[in-house]
């Protein structure tokens, strides 16, 4: 199944208008310049446990680059979001605040975590994986390893 | 994974101080800290210590008052999960080290859990990690397992081995809902968990089956042991810890962004009645217990009960467990109306919970 800026790899779906940290499964929307959405992929989600609860640092939260911007806690995990870029929280989804299954049932879209500033002069956008072809073998990768360690199901 | 981890051994600890040190161990795998080699610990609690998970309501969870008669201390651990008893029956086990880069929460649990598991396989107890929740031999408990990665990316893999349980003394310390209704509360918990002692039929407690954990983990990882004993800067972490955090009233009281309710639906069976019982904690199923007048409780309404375990609570997530776990058939109902009824139980539990609001960490940094 194709759809213009999706791919569906393995039975998980694929967005390709954004940007990915490859370790995290954290990614990173530009919506205008200086400024990003962040969330979490499917699978990061899916290898996390089911979600229980997040929480995110206030707004006006500086981030910086694998360093946390808020909380996750799963079945049986209790961890740090870690962010994919640096600059500072300018708003928190309190809808998935609340409601930690709309990061499940949406994950790219009203499942995102936070909004974030970006600075940018680090460069750093440009160390997440961005070429589509490039994001679709990475996740094809990973989500192949998480089903031979029978991490995710079949 | 390769090289030697430090290995701790000490019993008896109280439950403010045993997870005081376990947290001032972690402190040293901070980032920024110069980097050493994980640490091991295996060890028990005095009898005994009732631990609830990180987000749970103190209150609900644990009888307090049963505590204060029985001498049983009280305390909240970092880890998520649920409430414990701890004591000279189960062992601890603490894994500390600097989070993996790249690891996901599930694959160091899968890791782990097969390392246990490879412990338990050397005192002859065959265990798999069937339900993504806990340990099990023939889908009942063994051992619990939570894993916490804090805010300065130190990892404390944490996990309670049952080498025996007092159920009597567990039913009456801690608020299981299910089994405080059911008429035969103990034998309703006892059907759903065992023990070494139980499996074996050798009775076992933590210190005897220390070694064979030990030797398992250290065979599953490739890794040597070595004995030793926390240096003084952690003996001074964990002594400031416990009292400021693991023996204030504010660390046990704790905070919570949604309350954990419990709800309850009858089942009519060909057999008699069944009541389906739920806890849940905002829309997620945290545990199921069916009770009845069963002769013997079906294997199939226990994979029910333990795959419904961390559920979303609607029909597709509850029909896929009922349809896999072949519990309808056991029960002699059609599919739908356990469907129903397990929805309907959640349906009162939240009927009586508070409603979550929106929470922001105050300790994210």
């Amino acid at each position: 199944m194709e759809m213009a800026g999706w791919a569906f790899v393995a039975g998980f779906p694929l967005a390709l208008d954004r940007r990915y940290e490859a370790e995290t499964h954290m990614w990173v929307l530009v919506t205008e310049p200086g400024r990003a959405r962040i969330g979490m992929d499917p699978v990061g989600i899916e290898t996390s446990g089911t979600l229980a609860q997040l929480s995110f640092a206030p707004v006006g939260t500086e981030l910086a680059v694998g360093r946390p911007f808020g909380q996750l806690e799963a079945a049986k995990f209790v961890g740090p979001l870690v962010s994919p870029v640096s600059g500072v929280v300018l708003g928190v989804n309190d809808a998935v605040a609340a409601n930690a299954g709309l990061a499940e049932r949406d994950p790219y879209g009203a499942g995102w975590l936070i909004e974030a500033g970006l600075d940018e002069s680090g460069g750093e956008l440009a160390g997440l994986l961005a070429d589509p072809a490039e994001i679709t073998a990475w996740f094809t990768t990973k989500i192949a390893r998480y089903r031979l360690e029978g991490v995710i199901a079949q | 994974m390769s090289g030697a981890w430090r290995l701790l051994a000490d019993d008896g600890v109280g439950a403010a101080e045993g997870l005081a040190l376990d947290e001032a161990l972690m402190g040293r795998y901070a980032r920024g800290e110069p980097d050493r080699q994980p640490t091991l610990r295996l060890y028990s609690y005095r009898d005994h210590c009732a631990l609830v998970g990180r987000y749970q309501d103190l209150g609900a969870e644990i009888d307090l008052e049963a505590c204060r008669a029985t001498g049983t201390e009280v305390n909240r651990r970092p880890t998520g999960g649920g409430a414990i008893i701890m004591g000279s029956g189960q062992l601890g086990l603490a894994y500390l080290d600097r989070a993996p880069t790249g690891g996901r929460p599930r694959e160091i649990i899968e890791e782990f859990s097969a390392a246990l598991a490879d412990g338990l396989a050397r005192l002859g107890i065959t265990a798999g990690f069937h339900g993504k929740n806990d340990l099990e031999v023939g889908g009942r408990k063994i051992a619990g397992l939570g894993l916490y990665v804090d805010q300065a990316g130190a990892m404390l893999f944490h996990a309670s081995v049952l080498a025996d349980l007092d159920v009597g003394l567990m039913v009456r310390l801690l608020r299981i809902p299910a089994a405080k209704l059911a008429d035969r509360a103990v034998a309703a918990v006892a059907e759903r968990v065992t023990t070494i002692t139980a499996e074996t039929g050798n009775p076992h407690d933590a210190a005897t089956i220390r070694p064979a954990i030990a030797e398992g983990l250290a065979t599953a990882f490739g890794v040597a042991l070595e004995p030793g004993s926390p240096d003084g800067d952690e003996l001074a972490r964990a002594e400031s810890l416990a009292a400021r955090r693991y023996r204030s009233q504010s660390w046990l009281d704790g905070r919570r962004a949604a309350s954990d309710a419990s709800g309850s639906a009858l089942l009519r069976t060909p057999a008699g009645l069944a009541r389906i019982y739920l806890t849940t904690h905002g829309d997620l199923i945290k545990s199921a217990i069916v009770a009845g007048d069963f002769n013997e409780l079906p294997d199939a309404l226990v994979a029910m009960e333990s795959g419904l375990s961390w559920r979303r609570l609607d029909h597709a997530s509850v029909a896929a467990v009922v349809d896999g776990s072949g519990a309808s058939a056991a029960l002699g109902v059609p599919p739908e109306k356990l469907i129903a009824a397990v929805i309907e139980a959640g349906r009162q539990a939240r009927s009586t919970a508070g409603a979550a609001g929106p929470y922001l960490a105050s300790d994210v940094s």
